[in-house]
């Protein structure tokens, strides 16, 4: 056994962990003075820990939140006036006001993330108004606009924390854990299903992934690493006011992420520390800095997608090592199911209207374990929307949808995942800004796999995946960078590493030149002698041909013929609504 | 009452200031899929664009407005080269990104340039306004009313009855088709930046003199364009316009009747109860993406 | 280029270290705080103005223990957290006397834990009455504080027009508030209750919901705590389109040159606070002169504040005839009758010094001096 990756990155953090904490201990108590340098330190330390939320959310998420400020307000405003006003302690406050960040964060993601992108957006930035609206305003509670002074510092277990030294001390042992588990929480099971989400929440919810609540978390985290930040600088400056909280601090918070790079807390970092000091470089441009400033996003976002951190990192990074070592062939492969009457995936009446129009009309089909199926028809026949609404991306109309005994016909598609369907689309769906072995990671640990919950499994068993299409030296390369056809055999491993019950393949030669759909017929072929369940959607004849047991045919969202390959293509009717169109695809 | 039918006038006179704002963003969103923060801005250039012609060079007020849409148009279209055009391929996030970044670089050339000191224009009428029984009609209101209808009813004949017209539709519904039937959708999507640029700050300087000319006039009412944006459905131009009066007349309304200093807070929390209500909006269609 | 970029960021932590190890301290440094960046840069000029003026004429006097006074400044980026790290900056510089703060309350504000750490005077703009009331003994006001704006306009509103039906339209702002709360509790002084008191949020495109109400609780007097002058300009408008006549008493803004050009004739007749006003006394009056033949523009309170917080200090100095922080802080609490443009100061013991507003008239678009109202204490 030498593939011991994943155990690997367990253990790694923790000593690191220990021993940054030490450094940026020494570090605060090594700084002169009481002043600048301590303050300038405090105020990118707690505001860095603010922008590494943001990385979640935006960075590994893909969702814009404009309210990071709003949820530093809210850590911020929980010590002042559990400190201030009811006497509390310090950490018990910093906790009431992360909770209240956090909570805040869920309540607003779980209204507005079942929509797009720029929904959360709009939603954050009327949070952040709202919010600076009652901190002004709700004098009895907040101190309205005076802000509140006095703010105490703490004291832990006999140590004090009321000098600005061990304050800072404090607020960087903040930073570094917070830092390091952000960094950790990109490779792990959760931080892989948020960027699956962010490249591509359809196939992320196919692939078993719950899209809604993965939002809905990553956005739960960006609040309160938010709160976390926002309590901290309390402490640290002992006086807050609204105006330190408004969107145009967001603003500035979300430039600090994207400056140093949205795709890791270090760039994050990175990108604070910068626009911290940046004032202090720019002064002599005074007035026109903000200008600058302005300019400066959009020029990062057209030159520098990855941010400072991305580019350092691209100068420095070498290939990563080729991963060595056998693993154990996928489980599909190894215990053959014997074709039978069983019948894996059932179909009856289905129906799907858009509006006038029958894309699908009374569908019945039956696909039986250990078969290969193929569904085909003419263009229009309502092929993909059939399987559309089989995988859930589509409600249907009428009819029943039957999977393994349990009825589907209204499950959400991470459902039917979880249940052992999988799927490849037409128009290839990948990951793009993952790497290959993350890809079909994400595969591997759909929840309901046997492996799912061993970190170490999931490794052995997308690089069995990729054994099997023979992609294992590609595995540490972004899939953005194969090419169709490549791409094509990730998405294949992707829902292979899943061992599905029966995988669904959407016009899988779609778009492949003449020696790819030859490899591609092989590799059905051997998937189909190793007794997978399969559902091919194709108008290739000749792919379906070499590999189908069972051929159903649509034609106008209707079911034409069904039977055995002979029997169908000798049928009249297909003949006429489907062979009588050209055939050079199959030539 | 009269208190009551005050408001009403005031809140649809805000109302169609939203209005207009909204219907630039909601352009965009249909030929290019851009969310434009920068639009509000695009209000405030137009404002002082305005100031230049006829404060700085003294020209003639209707000359100089006429010109300052003409420069606006152009505007709009570098602005589409800095902000839209790199990252087009990169998906929606970037662009909006981008856009705040430009409305951020806008605000404070602005500044640079003229100072913190909000400028003056004049009305399009010289009368303050008139008296209809008990409801004072501020003339720039009544203006900004009767400009959006206009604007409105102009931009239905040029979108259904032009060549231009159809040809932008064709391009904001699916690009793709639009490029195999011969439509220059690069073209296309060009001049709907220009056009809402136009549109934007033909809208800063209709309230320009309600406002005064300030560098932050645009970001606020920006914000409640794209609520009404939302509020009357995402990408519905009908929306738009009905969202913008509704938010408009809902606000003043519950300033008076409710709390002043919340003022602000009704159209937000109009806009989440939306978001979790109905989505959607007044005229959206269902939300949903295709396979 | 990547050598290039490592020699720019070391060129920007070089620039962050304070010089240490500077020629000997030829001049006696005051620290200060401007806002050279952000929405106030406009008024940093003012400031740096003023403090020019007053250098100058300390420095031409023979400067302060026969040596020159020199004002050191950095930006505060007209923000909270810019004002601190600006401060802390200035303090760990170590060759400061005294300090020159904010014409902002928050900002002082959210610099006060600092200034008490750094033990030496600072002298700061902000007329939040609660910033010299937190026990911090550091501080020192060189303008009048709120709860004498409100005072005065209590005072004008009442005894002069003899009116007693206010209304009262404040920004919910710091400003605003500090001030309703004041003109509230002066006017309680005074056996009077306001008929209306409404808030406002900064930054509002429309103000009929504020005017309907002032027009129906029918003052015979409104009374005003505006921040912006557009807000103000938008208020004034409409407040004269929907035809409510009564006199009106506004704090400094309303007699801006900002509001009475954006305004116009809205304003003619409105009766305006000022702690700086030309026509005050013969030091305003020598000031503004001075101020018109350097500058070419009129002054207003952004300068004279930071002119009359180095004179002071140079006066301190001298008196205490020493740069320690005690002796100059003893010093500024003995100053009594000195007299600066912002009127005459005594300092009391939290630190505030002047006891008085001017009250000006708008005459067809004119600011004409009217009275100054003192207050003893």
């Amino acid at each position: 056994m030498s593939v011991n990756l994943a155990s690997a990155r367990i253990s790694r953090g923790l000593p690191q962990a220990a021993v940054a904490c030490v450094a940026v201990v020494a570090l605060a108590f090594l700084l002169p003075g009481e002043g600048y340098y301590l303050n300038i330190l405090m105020q990118a330390a707690t505001y860095a820990i603010a922008v590494s939320g943001l990385v979640v959310v935006l960075g590994y998420c893909g969702q814009i939140s404009i309210a990071q400020a709003a949820f530093f307000g809210i850590g911020a405003y929980g010590v002042g006036i559990g400190m201030v006003d009811f006497g509390i302690g310090f950490f018990p406050a910093m906790l009431l006001g992360v909770a209240a960040a956090g909570l805040s964060g869920l309540l607003l993601g779980l209204g507005s993330l079942r929509l797009g992108g720029h929904y959360l957006a709009m939603v954050t930035i009327s949070f952040q108004q709202i919010l600076t609206l009652f901190l002004t305003n709700w004098i009895s509670f907040t101190h309205g606009p005076d802000g509140i002074r006095g703010i105490p510092r703490p004291s832990l277990m006999g140590v004090s924390f009321a000098s600005g030294h061990a304050f800072l001390a404090l607020c960087l042992v903040f930073l570094v854990l917070s830092t390091l588990t952000i960094w950790r929480l990109k490779t792990g099971r959760l931080g892989r299903a948020m960027q699956a989400v962010r490249d591509n929440e359809l196939a992320a919810g196919t692939c078993g992934i719950n899209v809604f609540s993965t939002k809905v978390i990553a956005f739960g985290i960006s609040a309160v690493m938010g709160g976390i930040g926002g309590a901290l600088f309390a402490g640290g400056f002992q006086y807050i006011s609204p105006d330190q909280f408004s969107f145009s601090e967001s603003i500035v918070l979300l430039t600090m992420a994207l400056l140093g790079g949205v795709q890791s807390p270090f760039g994050s970092l990175v990108g604070t520390m910068v626009l911290v000091i940046l004032p202090e470089w720019l002064r002599f441009l005074q007035q026109i800095y903000l200008a600058v400033y302005g300019a400066a996003v959009i020029l990062i976002m057209v030159f520098l997608p990855d941010g400072l951190w991305g580019l350092m990192l691209s100068r420095v990074i070498r290939r990563a090592k080729p991963i060595e070592g056998s693993v154990e062939p996928l489980p599909l492969l190894s215990e053959r199911a014997a074709a039978s009457n069983d019948y894996v995936l059932k179909v009856e009446g289905l129906a799907k209207h858009f509006g006038g129009v029958k894309a699908l009309d009374g569908v019945d089909l039956a696909v039986r374990r250990g078969t290969v199926h193929a569904l085909i028809g003419p263009n229009g026949s309502g092929k993909s929307t059939f399987i559309n609404v089989v995988t859930g991306l589509y409600r249907p109309t009428a009819g029943k949808v039957t999977f393994t005994g349990q009825d589907i016909t209204h499950a959400q598609p991470h459902e039917r995942n979880r249940a052992g369907l999988a799927r490849t689309f037409q128009n290839i769906r990948v990951f793009r800004g993952m790497t290959v072995l993350d890809n079909v990671m994400v595969g591997a640990e759909r929840p309901g796999n046997d492996i799912a919950e061993n970190p170490a499994a999931v490794v052995e068993r997308a690089l069995a995946a990729l054994d099997f299409v023979d992609l294992r030296g590609d595995a540490h390369r972004q899939v953005g960078a194969l090419s169709y056809g490549h791409q094509r055999y990730v998405e294949i491993a992707r829902a292979l590493a899943s061992s599905p019950q029966t995988l669904l393949l959407d016009e899988p030669a779609a778009g492949l030149n003449l020696t790819e759909k030859h490899e591609l017929g092989e590799l059905l072929k051997r998937l189909g002698g190793h007794g997978l369940t399969i559902l091919i959607i194709d108008h290739d004849m000749n792919l379906v041909e070499q590999v189908a047991d069972h051929i159903t045919v649509l034609n106008f969202g209707r079911r034409i013929a069904d039977g055995t390959p002979s029997a169908v293509l000798a049928n009249p009717d297909v003949v006429a609504a489907y062979l009588g169109e050209p055939r050079h695809e199959a030539a | 009452m009269a208190t009551f039918l005050q408001l009403l006038f005031t809140g649809l006179g805000i109302g169609a200031i939203y209005a207009l704002v909204a219907l630039g963003f909601v352009l965009l969103i249909r030929a290019a899929s851009v969310v434009n923060f920068a639009q509000g801005q695009f209000s405030m250039v137009g404002a002082y664009l305005l100031v230049v012609g006829f404060n700085v060079l003294g020209l003639p007020y209707y000359l100089s407005m006429f010109l300052s849409v003409v420069l606006m148009a152009g505007f709009g279209v570098l602005f589409a080269g800095a902000t839209y055009w790199p990252l087009r391929h990169r998906g929606g996030l970037p662009v909006i990104i981008s856009t705040i970044g430009a409305s951020i670089f806008l605000e404070n050339i602005v500044l640079f340039l003229y100072g913190p000191s909000p400028e003056v224009l004049p009305g399009l009428f010289d009368s303050p306004g008139i008296q209809v029984g008990p409801v004072f009609m501020d003339s720039q209101y009544l203006s900004i009313l009767v400009a959006s209808t206009i604007l409105v009813i102009l931009q239905y004949l040029i979108f259904e009855k032009t060549l231009l017209g159809k040809k932008l539709q064709a391009t904001s519904q699916d690009k793709e088709m639009a490029s195999l039937l011969g439509i220059p959708v690069v073209a296309m999507i060009l001049i709907t930046f220009g056009y809402s640029a136009a549109l934007g700050g033909l809208a800063g300087m209709l309230v320009a003199p309600v406002l005064f000319v300030s560098v932050g006039m645009g970001g606020l009412i920006a914000l409640k364009a794209f609520a009404a944006n939302i509020i009357g459905g995402y990408g519905s131009i009908p929306g738009a316009i009905l969202g913008g009066l509704l938010l408009g007349v809902a606000e003043t309304l519950g300033a008076s009747y409710i709390s002043v200093p919340y003022k602000d807070a009704f159209a937000f929390a109009m806009l989440l109860m939306f978001l979790m209500v109905r989505p959607q909006g007044l005229f959206g269609e269902k939300i949903s993406e295709k396979a | 280029m990547i050598i290039s970029r490592r020699t720019a960021l070391l060129g920007t932590l070089a620039a962050a270290t304070p010089l240490r190890f500077a020629r000997a301290d030829d001049t006696i440094k005051i620290g200060g705080i401007v806002p050279l960046t952000g929405p106030a840069a406009e008024a940093g000029k003012f400031m740096q103005n003023g403090a020019k003026m007053a250098l100058d004429a300390i420095n031409a006097k023979g400067g302060v223990l026969g040596k020159k006074m020199e004002w050191v400044i950095e930006d505060d980026a007209t923000t909270n957290p810019g004002a601190v790290l600006g401060f802390s900056r200035l303090v760990s510089r170590g060759d400061c006397v005294a300090y020159t703060s904010s014409v902002r309350s928050t900002q002082v504000n959210a610099m006060a834990p600092d200034a008490l750490k750094a033990g030496k005077p600072v002298m700061f703009g902000g007329t939040d009455p609660s910033t010299t009331h937190q026990g911090n003994p550091w501080l020192f006001r060189c303008r009048p504080n709120d709860s004498f704006s409100a005072r005065v306009i209590a005072d004008y509103a009442v005894n002069t027009l003899k009116k007693t039906k206010v209304a009262l339209v404040h920004s919910t702002d710091a400003f605003g508030t500090g001030g309703m709360n004041a003109l509230v509790a002066t006017l309680e002084k005074m056996n009077l209750k306001p008929v209306l008191v409404q808030g406002y949020t900064n930054q509002q495109a429309d103000f009929t919901p504020v005017v309907l109400a002032v027009k129906s609780a029918e003052p015979d007097v409104i009374a005003s705590y505006f921040t912006f002058e557009n807000d103000l300009g938008i208020f004034a408008r409409q407040l004269r389109q929907l035809g409510v006549t009564a006199p009106w008493v506004g704090s400094p803004s309303i007699i801006s040159t900002t509001a009475l050009n954006l305004a116009g004739r809205s304003l003619f007749g409105t009766f305006g606070i000022a702690d700086y006003t030309p026509d005050a006394s013969p030091e305003a009056k020598a000031y503004n002169a001075e101020y018109v033949s350097r500058y070419k523009v009129n002054p207003d309170n952004q300068s004279t504040w930071v002119y009359d917080a180095l004179n002071l200090l140079a006066v301190a100095i001298n008196t205490a005839k020493s740069t320690d922080a005690v002796a100059i802080q003893t010093a500024l609490r003995g100053i009594n009758g000195y007299k600066g443009t912002e009127g005459t100061y005594r300092y009391d013991a939290n630190g505030d010094g002047v006891r008085g507003y001017n009250v000006v008239k708008n005459e067809n678009g004119k600011i004409v001096f009217d009275k100054r109202v003192e207050f003893e204490s």
